[in-house]
């Protein structure tokens, strides 16, 4: 009898067993419930970026896994020059390549119209980069030219497959109409197959890539919003690669499973404590000294762990073109924070407000916080909401002290102009995201936006960072990167480094074989 | 019988028509933007209020309230605010796969748990009436994600048998999309089974102890008549009402259910809009959802009206 029952429920696993994933395809699991777009010039969100970076090309490119705007190489143009002043750029295209289903061979027009499409507030959600494009045109079939009002800090940066930088098919866009959200099309490895809601979708490898037809067949992005089904997937063998939480815990239990690794990786999402200067009694520049003085800042990398967090240098992130290390209090005394406190009048401390979004990887490094300026007699209230309803709040001046977490694209002006520039100023018009009325620096910020010099430049931004710093219109707190891990028996094909569209880039060169 | 339907059917409206106010008014205290959503968290304050015009967001809330209630009357549900799809068109995509699971696992908690609340109150106090009492608890007592992740790591993990992330598979792949369910029907099942068991075996007790089943055995009639003509039949009226009550229950936990398992379904669709601020998508699941209980309800009281004819009659 038991050998029957033993038998049988041999012959019950055998004939149930799940199929071990395609050769050829490749599994990547995402944390969302379901896709936005693969409009390039839309995607904004964590589960859109990635994939950009399978479907398209630019100009220019980061070379797979680097986020070194030095390293840009060419891509679909295949040279350029630029006049003295930096306002003309003209590049020259490369021959015979080929859009996506059949969509035709890429010319000067698709680069013109991708350009000026990425400019438009209508259709893209990065029009604000290109606000110094003044005229972009076709020469010929294969040569472009862009016109600056003004020069900017990298323009290859701009015209890089990175956001408004894809070029798209104009004839795809302009056929499709809104249908092209879903199903957009380039030039890159990877073209988009079926798509099903809440599920997947699939990309098929470009058989007319112009840089060899990719060795995967396919990729199959799926989404999972929830965390534990994605590690036992990844776990039982069904993804191949996986999104991966931004958690040292979580890092360390999935490097332990069989045959799995895990790449932490840039950008990193710099930590910034604002304090809003237009509230007593952070209006004084002693009452922030202090409070810079009671904080910690290994404290978090120790919280965190190495492996995901490193310690901040600046209050933009270390891989900026522009970034300077600057002086920053390394170790928290909160007695001398306490000292300085009764010194600009609060011998018996403070209370301040913060509205903190209830996100768990933020919530507690706002506790640990809270616990460091307890010692030193300042009270952080904090007043936790969900991320949306923090992300309206803080627009909304609403804050004594903002905590917020972001990268940008790796050149200083983005993250200065964004969070430190007069002009970003919350509840004006014109508003970013400077939570903290930070005002000190935006001439230097402006100049160096169109300084032609390079030293000159990197002065102006070095000048810019130490005049924030003086002035603490915020602390940083740790620098976070992004993990995602990965089965053995894929090999993306180079070595990843950085991820600029926060996923690895899967080209034509990477594989996954038998386990 | 036509009459009667009708009449239930009118008085559903009004509560239809509380449901969307409320939906409506509260998807709007919720703070949040839904247009840093769809702009990212580094657009600024100027492109921000764009979008809202362009979306209708900065009308005065009665106006939009209008317009809604307008749109819904005439069957129109809007376009997501995220995606720009249709929400009709997104929701009927996905809600066969809730409907299937819900169905399934409600048929599965009859078919297991009536005969176990009716083995149950025959022996009461016995080895059985233990177990059902014991297994109806631990169906109540675990919240439907822990369950489903032991499910997972025993099933999937352990034994491979099924796999970890379900899919929508067509129906032309009858056994992937057998196996695909089994796990998420079993998870919800269990519970909907605790409440049935629970609810069958108390109203058999009832049934047992009244005068009628004393003199039906007294004249001679065997055991198993005694418990199917004239127990059971009174059973039925509680047991509806329960599957009945229960079935919103159902639907909630079937949103935790499908989270876990990765199913398509209302349950990903309405957590990615609460979570996206995704106004015109939650109204639009809300409405379904409210649709979808008025209509459980509705077969309920005709249920009724069916296994007790002294229903109908009042």
């Amino acid at each position: 009898m038991r050998h029957l029952l033993l038998a049988s429920t041999m012959a019950i696993t055998v004939a149930l067993a799940v199929p071990a994933s395609a050769e050829g395809v490749l599994s990547v699991g995402m944390a969302a419930p379901d896709i936005g777009q693969v409009d390039p010039h839309k995607a904004t969100t964590t589960q859109d970026k990635p994939m950009t970076g399978w479907l398209f090309n630019g100009l220019v490119r980061f070379p797979p896994g680097s986020d070194d705007l030095g390293a840009l190489e060419p891509d679909l143009a295949e040279s350029w020059e630029k006049s003295d002043d930096g306002l003309e750029w003209t590049f020259h295209l490369r021959e015979g390549v080929k859009f996506h289903h059949g969509y035709g061979e890429l010319t000067a027009e698709d680069v013109v119209f991708s350009l000026n499409r990425a400019a438009n507030p209508d259709t893209s959600s990065f029009s604000g980069d290109y606000a110094a494009f003044e005229k972009v045109e076709a020469l010929d079939d294969k040569t472009v030219k862009i016109t600056l009002s003004a020069p900017v800090p990298s323009l290859l940066g701009l015209v890089a497959n990175y956001h408004g930088g894809n070029i798209v098919s104009k004839k795809a866009v302009e056929e499709l109409g809104a249908d092209f959200t879903l199903k957009a099309v380039g030039t890159g490895p990877f073209m988009v197959g079926e798509y099903s809601p809440q599920e997947s979708i699939t990309f098929d490898a470009n058989p007319d890539y112009f840089r060899g037809k990719p060795k995967l067949d396919q990729i199959v992005y799926r989404f999972i919003p929830s965390d534990s089904a994605r590690d036992l997937a990844m776990q039982s063998g069904e993804l191949d690669v996986v999104y991966g939480r931004q958690d040292q815990q979580w890092i360390e239990r999935v490097s332990a499973m069989d045959g799995v690794s895990v790449d932490v990786v840039r950008p990193a999402e710099l930590q910034n404590i604002h304090f809003n200067m237009s509230m007593p009694p952070l209006d004084d520049i002693a009452v922030r000294k202090a409070i810079a003085t009671a904080i910690d800042r290994q404290q978090f990398v120790d919280f965190l762990g190495d492996a995901i967090a490193k310690p901040a240098q600046s209050i933009i992130p270390a891989g900026n073109l522009g970034f300077a290390p600057q002086d920053l209090v390394e170790k928290g005394d909160p007695a001398k924070a306490k000292q300085m406190l009764a010194d600009a009048g609060y011998p018996d401390g403070i209370t301040l407000k913060m509205i903190q979004t209830s996100l768990p990887s933020m919530l507690s490094v706002a506790q640990v916080l809270q616990a460091q300026l307890a010692e030193a007699g300042i009270t952080l209230d904090l007043e936790v909401v969900d991320h949306q309803t923090f992300h309206a709040n803080i627009r909304k001046d609403l804050s004594q002290v903002v905590y917020y977490s972001a990268a940008r694209f790796p050149v200083a002006d983005v993250y200065l102009t964004q969070f430190f520039h007069p002009r970003s100023i919350v509840g004006t018009p014109t508003a970013a995201t400077n939570f903290s009325h930070c005002d000190v620096a935006g001439d230097e910020i402006d100049a160096a936006r169109v300084e032609q010099n390079a030293q000159k430049q990197l002065e102006l931004w070095k000048t810019a960072q130490q005049k924030i710093v003086d002035e603490v219109c915020a602390v940083p707190l740790h620098e976070q990167l992004i993990a995602w891990a990965k089965r053995d028996n894929v090999d993306y094909g180079y070595d990843l480094k950085a991820a600029m569209h926060l996923g690895p880039i899967i080209n034509e060169n990477t594989t996954v074989s038998d386990e | 019988m036509g009459l009667y339907l009708l009449k239930r059917a009118l008085y559903t409206l009004p509560m239809l028509l509380g449901v969307l106010t409320l939906v409506f008014v509260l998807v709007r205290i919720v703070p949040g933007d839904p247009a840093i959503v769809i702009m990212g968290d580094n657009a600024t304050a100027q492109a921000l209020a764009e979008l809202r015009t362009r979306l209708g967001l900065d009308l005065p809330i009665w106006r939009q309230y209008i317009v809604f209630m307008g749109d819904v009357l005439t069957g129109d549900l809007g376009r997501s605010l995220v995606t720009n799809r249709p929400v009709l068109a997104d929701v009927a995509a996905v809600l066969p796969y809730t409907i299937e699971l819900t169905v399934t696992s409600l048929a599965l908690g009859i078919v297991t748990g009536v005969p176990l609340g009716i083995l149950a109150a025959r022996k009461r106090d016995g080895v059985l009436d233990w177990v059902a009492r014991l297994v109806s608890l631990a169906g109540l007592s675990f919240p439907a994600f822990i369950s489903a992740i032991l499910l997972l790591l025993f099933f999937s993990i352990q034994l491979g048998w099924f796999p970890v992330l379900s899919r929508a598979y067509p129906l032309d792949e009858p056994v992937e999309r057998l196996k695909s369910l089994a796990l998420p029907a079993i998870n919800l099942g269990l519970i909907m089974m605790a409440y049935i068991t629970r609810v069958t075996r108390s109203s058999m007790l009832k049934a047992l102890s009244e005068d009628y089943m004393r003199t039906a055995r007294a004249k001679g009639v065997p055991g198993f008549y005694v418990i199917w003509r004239h127990g059971f039949r009174n059973v039925l009226i509680p047991v509806i009402t329960v599957i009945g009550l229960y079935f919103g229950v159902l639907m909630g936990n079937s949103v935790l259910t499908e989270i876990v398992f990765n199913r398509p379904g209302l349950g990903k669709l309405i957590i990615s809009a609460l979570d996206k601020r995704d106004y015109t998508m939650l109204q639009g699941l809300m409405v379904i959802y409210a649709f979808i209980i008025a209509i459980v309800n509705l077969a309920t009281d005709l249920a009724y009206g069916f296994v007790d004819p002294r229903v109908k009659a009042k």
